[in-house]
């Protein structure tokens, strides 16, 4: 017996794809890459939200928690995932001032060289950050 | 989410996302800067943590960037399930747990703030 979708039922057999979409790049354009780089990105980043307003809760351990917490994320390992870090920022910053702009009207035109243009931008801020990240 | 409604007009869940995320380059810089550019190793000692979140205008900013990154962060959430097409109830159910995880997330921020101020007990 056939069911029939409830009258307001918005999902469907198939929009599950949808997210998986984002990450199949045949046939799309950077348009599409721009959007699926700015939400996973930002998924990215929300997970880090968590997990950075976790870790500062050993601040609320004092002096001897946080220290032991500073010796563990200066760790080439935790370095390296910071420059990820960085990079997830810089990405879906700078698309996300892209979108504003072309969201109200400016550079509609100039879309393309706009995010070719500031992902470069990204990439030459981010070897400045990892010089500094490594450095330091 | 849609952009515009039908008489063309700017959502105000887009206007608040895109506002936000303007503020957020702001703060977030002077968060980066002021947290790991500025500071010899990058890393604040706990003592210097508790001098920085002393400063009412670096506590100003520091919860001016929570509140701003998290609503930011919660709508931007949402458009993603949104965009899965959810049912009407649930989508109702959705704003109703962004909103409330927002305040959880901003009410625990000012607690460890004022908890990091006051000194561990």
């Amino acid at each position: 017996m056939d069911v029939e979708p409830e009258h307001n039922q918005t999902y469907q057999p198939g929009e599950a794809r949808r997210v998986a979409n984002w990450f199949d790049p045949r046939g799309r354009g950077l348009g599409l890459l721009a959007f699926a780089v700015h939400r996973i990105t930002g998924i990215g980043l929300v997970a880090y939200l968590v997990l950075h307003l976790l870790a500062l809760g050993i601040l609320a351990q004092g002096q001897a928690g946080w220290d032991s917490f500073v010796a563990l994320v200066r760790t080439p390992v935790f370095l390296a995932l910071d420059v990820v870090l960085i990079a997830g920022v810089l990405i879906h910053g700078l698309n996300g001032i892209r979108v504003t702009l072309t969201g109200v009207g400016l550079g509609l035109r100039r879309q393309r060289s706009a995010f070719v243009g500031l992902m470069v931008v990204a990439a030459i801020a981010l070897a400045y950050a990892s010089c500094r990240i490594f450095a330091s | 989410m849609n952009q515009t409604n039908l008489h063309g007009r700017a959502s105000l869940g887009w206007l608040v996302q895109a506002g936000s995320g303007l503020l957020l380059v702001v703060l977030l810089c002077l968060h980066l800067v002021a947290n790991h550019f500025v500071v010899p190793g990058g890393l604040q000692t706990y003592a210097d943590v508790v001098r920085y979140l002393s400063n009412p205008v670096i506590l100003i900013m520091e919860m001016a960037l929570l509140v701003t990154v998290t609503g930011h962060a919660a709508l931007g959430v949402r458009a993603i399930l949104f965009d899965l097409g959810l049912p009407r109830h649930v989508a109702r159910n959705v704003n109703l747990a962004l909103g409330a995880l927002s305040i959880v997330v901003v009410a625990y921020g000012a607690w460890l703030i004022s908890r990091v101020v006051g000194g561990p007990t």
